[in-house]
């Protein structure tokens, strides 16, 4: 109990650190180009377009309001690869510091997932752009969306611990991971529709082994279908976004101390 | 509250560390398959006790890989002890190494508020001392520019500002300070001062050994990972350093061989074991060149050189008092010797009166029977004005505008006429520019910070000087010269310009002095070391009684016999012991000339108080020294 309290303590002292990091990212990304949030707009909306134009001539079906249900999902999507992304070089990045100070190593990869958050926030625009464009019918479910984003943040940080964690004793891991990004976006009904033209054991694959399934199911109901979403995917988006972080939690603080040799 | 603020008990840090480093899954998966994945065990440190009390500060010496940093780390909580417990009461801030603690992109202001809360502050603490931090590091201009566009010293400012806002209980530096300017760190050594008197606790790793020294009051020096001597910072400095330099002697040694055995003997001929010349072979020799000293005469030291005559320390040229307001200075010599708390306060007899020197309220009120400053101060300003001496044309005439007739009568005209050998009236008035009159009872004659004579003699810390170094006695350069040219490179000369040029401009002057010295059977003969004569009837200018200088020795062994020494000053003539120069128009333009033959001399360094013909008290010489061969060595030194 006492470690835990005094954990809260350690959190609460470099609360301040935290925020600072966190608009430091912000800051430099806009910044740095000189579009700065046009562009973080600007670019769900290009990569839709192209999508667009490709996919409703290439699938057999048509998907009503396509750029709508394209986007609902490849936004959380973008949101997941970027702040994991991000987070498994946040320890490794900081190694120059970290070997000076004494700093809770943690609180740079939760700035990193924290940071990708508030510019998933900030791309929000281009939704509302596409829907007001496309005239796409606005659900007051759509109000449901911060609980959705919390569940996938408390995902990422936990699989950003991970990530981060094992980056420190296998550089190597970056590379895996971004072909493990690719087949998990195909293994994901982003671009597509996980209707019955799928094998009945393709389908029940992605439903029970693939979390992000959970979200993006979640975010298509409030967002493109208008309705609650249904209790499986909504409790289920809980329960492993918590079992994610106790994975994270786990890994990160069993090998912390362990982090100073490697980096 | 703890006593301590840092306790350090039994501990050991180990690695394991692959044989080779697997760093990716890759190469992991293929070791693991084939069982080559072993691990080797690396000891980085062990057994490791410190306990260090607050306030204290403490600097880490030892070579590469020795544990410095690890032990630091330790320390900071950055690394956890395999073994053993490190207690820590009190915050820590560690100055952050240049680059580390510092985003190159965002601006200076955005750093210092980044910066900060690395170091755990909060925000609001931050920008109640932005300004306070803004101040320090000078960097006012700089604030809105990202400070990858700074130099290596800026970004120094930065960080030694940001980690010092508050006085941390335990300040850890590590190497950042030897970067900026020397303003700069004079600043930060100011300022670590300040905080180690406010009770912050330092802990120091540098490299520059003098840096620690000057610092830390206390010293561990590791040695492979384990805590070789811990200590006041004076003494482990000193033994470390003696290894460090053994160790490139070791080197040298091979080289040298190898050199001997191509023919070439030495780096550097140093002309004179006086403190110029000796000072110079050593700071070459520590840095690894080959140095032979050589001087005509019978013994080493120069003139600071002392004889043993049945345990009492002659002063053969002169009564040498150490002296020296620079700190640097004062713990150079240190190392060298250990220092008395000799402080000169001689004695003058005008006639049958005695006073004390220098001019002080206890010669005043001993002249005039005055007690207070104030009517001291009245009595001489009234005999100087009875005097009306708008401009002195001559000594005379300028000593009596500065003290008055009664002190000049009495305690200055017999004393200089005797000195120049000439009247005062016919003497000219520059020589005495200041004759300082204090109004204090205080008769230490130097206002200097630190003062002092060698235990044991100057020679035995000119001996400790010259350990290891190649020395011949009873060698004149312009012999040696002649048969052994090509057993040197370059020269160091500490003997007379003008002879070095073979007086093609001429002479330039001295006075001298004839010391006759005598033992006497009286354990005590005139219970002063320096008592001056200032009437003109007696011949000699004063009378040193050497055991006076050390009155530590003659507590432990007291004599019941003294040697005392009387001092004539002499006109010099060529061939005889040159002593003061005498700096007046004709001999200083004749330098100059003889100074413009000298730069044009290639590989001859010319240093020391007869190559450069002017007065030079000991602390200056060695000064001299250090620069010089820094200069030479192009080193830079602190
Ligand atoms: C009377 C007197 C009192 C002093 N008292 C004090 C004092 O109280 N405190 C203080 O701080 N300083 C004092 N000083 C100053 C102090 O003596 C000098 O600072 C110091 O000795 C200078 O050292 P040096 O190496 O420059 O010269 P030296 O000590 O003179 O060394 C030069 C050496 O070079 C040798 N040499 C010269 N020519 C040749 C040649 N051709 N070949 C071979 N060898 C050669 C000489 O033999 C000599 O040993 C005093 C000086 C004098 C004269």
């Amino acid at each position: 109990m006492d470690l835990f309290k005094y954990r809260i303590k350690t959190l609460f002292k470099y609360l301040d650190l935290l925020k600072e990091l966190v608009s430091r990212d912000l800051k430099l990304k806009y910044r740095r180009s000189f579009l700065g949030y046009v562009w973080s707009v600007l670019d769900p909306l290009l990569t839709m377009i192209v999508l667009t134009v490709v996919f409703t001539h290439l699938l057999g079906k048509k998907i009503e309001n396509y750029p709508v249900y394209l986007l609902s999902g490849r936004m959380l999507y973008d949101f997941m690869k970027n702040s994991t992304n991000n987070a498994m070089k946040s320890v490794v990045g900081n190694a120059a510091l970290l070997r000076k100070v004494y700093v809770p190593k943690y609180i740079f990869t939760l700035a990193k997932v924290t940071s990708c958050t508030v510019d998933m926030v900030l791309s929000l625009g281009a939704l509302l752009i596409v829907m007001i464009v496309t005239k796409a019918q606005f659900h007051l479910t759509i109000l449901l969306l911060p609980l959705i984003v919390l569940q996938l943040y408390i995902f990422c940080c936990g699989l950003g611990f991970l990530l981060a964690q094992l980056n420190v004793f296998f550089r190597d891991i970056q590379y895996i991971y971004s072909v493990i990004l690719t087949a998990w976006m195909y293994f994901t009904p982003i671009i597509y529709q996980l209707d019955d033209r799928f094998p009945r054991w393709y389908q029940l694959l992605v439903k029970s082994i693939n979390p992000m399934y959970y979200y993006v199911a979640q975010s298509r109901d409030i967002i493109y279908y208008g309705n609650i979403p249904g209790p499986r995917v909504f409790f289920g988006g809980w329960i492993i976004a918590f079992i994610m972080l106790v994975i994270g939690v786990w890994a990160f603080q069993r090998s912390k101390d362990k982090f100073i040799l490697y980096i | 509250m703890a006593k301590y603020a840092i306790e350090v008990e039994n501990v050991k840090i180990r690695f394991n560390l692959a044989n080779e480093k697997v760093d990716n899954l890759k190469e992991y998966a293929i070791k693991l398959m084939k069982h080559e994945l072993m691990f080797q065990e690396f000891i980085a440190l062990q057994d490791i006790n410190l306990k260090i009390k607050k306030g204290e500060s403490w600097g880490f010496v030892g070579v590469n890989g020795s544990g410095k940093s690890t032990l630091l780390k330790t320390i900071s909580g950055i690394l956890k002890p395999y073994e053993g417990t490190v207690k820590i009461h009190g915050r820590i801030a560690p100055l952050i190494e240049l680059g580390a603690g510092i985003d190159p992109d965002l601006t200076a202001r955005e750093n210092i508020y980044l910066n900060g809360m690395v170091l755990g502050h909060s925000r609001e603490f931050m920008e109640e001392h932005f300004d306070e931090i803004v101040e320090f590091s000078n960097l006012g201009k700089f604030l809105d520019s990202p400070v990858k566009n700074f130099s290596s010293g800026m970004k120094a400012r930065l960080g030694f500002a940001v980690a010092t806002v508050v006085n941390p209980d335990i300040l850890v530096v590590d190497e950042v300070l030897e970067v900026g300017d020397m303003r700069f760190r004079r600043k930060c050594n100011e300022r670590m001062q300040r905080m180690l008197s406010g009770g912050t606790t330092l802990l120091y790793v540098s490299h520059n050994i003098d840096s620690v020294r000057n610092l830390c009051q206390y010293a561990v020096w590791l040695d492979e990972g384990k805590i070789r001597m811990a200590g006041p910072s004076m003494e482990v400095c000193d033994a470390y350093a003696e290894e460090q330099e053994a160790e490139v002697r070791k080197k040298q040694e091979e080289k040298r061989e190898r050199l001997r055995r191509e023919g070439r003997k030495y780096d550097y001929l140093v002309v004179g074991a006086g403190l110029y010349g000796a000072v110079f072979a050593r700071e070459l020799t520590r840095r690894g060149k080959r140095c032979l000293v050589i001087d005509k005469r019978n013994h080493i030291g120069g003139n600071i050189y002392t004889e043993d005559v049945d345990g009492i320390q002659v002063h053969k040229y002169g009564a040498h008092i150490f002296h020296t307001s620079d700190k640097r200075i004062w713990r150079y010599v240190n190392r060298f010797a250990e220092f008395n708390h000799y402080i000169n306060s001689p004695l003058a007899i005008y006639k049958d009166e005695l006073y004390n020197m220098p001019f002080n309220m206890n010669t005043f009120s001993k002249l005039w029977g005055l007690k207070k400053p104030q009517e001291v101060q009245a009595k001489i300003a009234e005999q100087i004005a009875d005097l009306h001496i708008e401009e002195p044309k001559n000594l005379e005439e300028q000593a009596l505008s500065l003290v008055g007739r009664d002190v000049y009568e009495k305690l200055v005209k017999g004393y200089t006429e005797k000195q120049w050998g000439r009247d005062c009236k016919d003497l000219p008035a520059f020589i005495i520019r200041r004759l300082p009159l204090r109004f204090t009872y205080n008769n230490n004659y130097f206002n200097d910070l630190y003062q002092g004579i060698p235990c044991g003699g100057y020679t035995s810390m000119m001996e400790r000087l010259l350990n290891n170094i190649d020395v011949m006695l009873e060698t004149d350069f312009f012999e040696y010269r002649k048969e052994h040219s090509e057993m040197f490179d370059k020269v160091v000369y500490t003997g007379m310009i003008d002879e070095y040029f073979d007086y093609c401009y001429g002479h330039l002057e001295y006075r001298s002095v004839r010391f006759e010295t005598e033992r006497v059977e009286e354990a005590n003969y005139q219970g002063n070391a320096v008592v001056n004569y200032t009437d003109r009837e007696v011949p000699y200018t004063r009378v040193i009684e050497h055991k006076h200088f050390e009155p530590e020795a003659e507590q432990e062994n007291p004599k019941d016999f003294s040697i005392i020494s009387r001092e004539y000053s002499m006109e010099w003539k060529p061939g005889i012991d040159p002593y003061y120069p005498v700096n007046d128009e004709k001999n200083n333009a004749l330098y100059e000339k003889y100074r413009a033959l000298a730069e044009q001399e290639e590989n001859v360094i010319f240093g020391g108080r007869l190559a450069s013909y002017k007065y030079y008290d000991m602390d200056k010489v060695i000064e001299a020294a250090i620069n010089d061969a820094a200069k030479e060595l192009n080193v830079w030194v602190q």
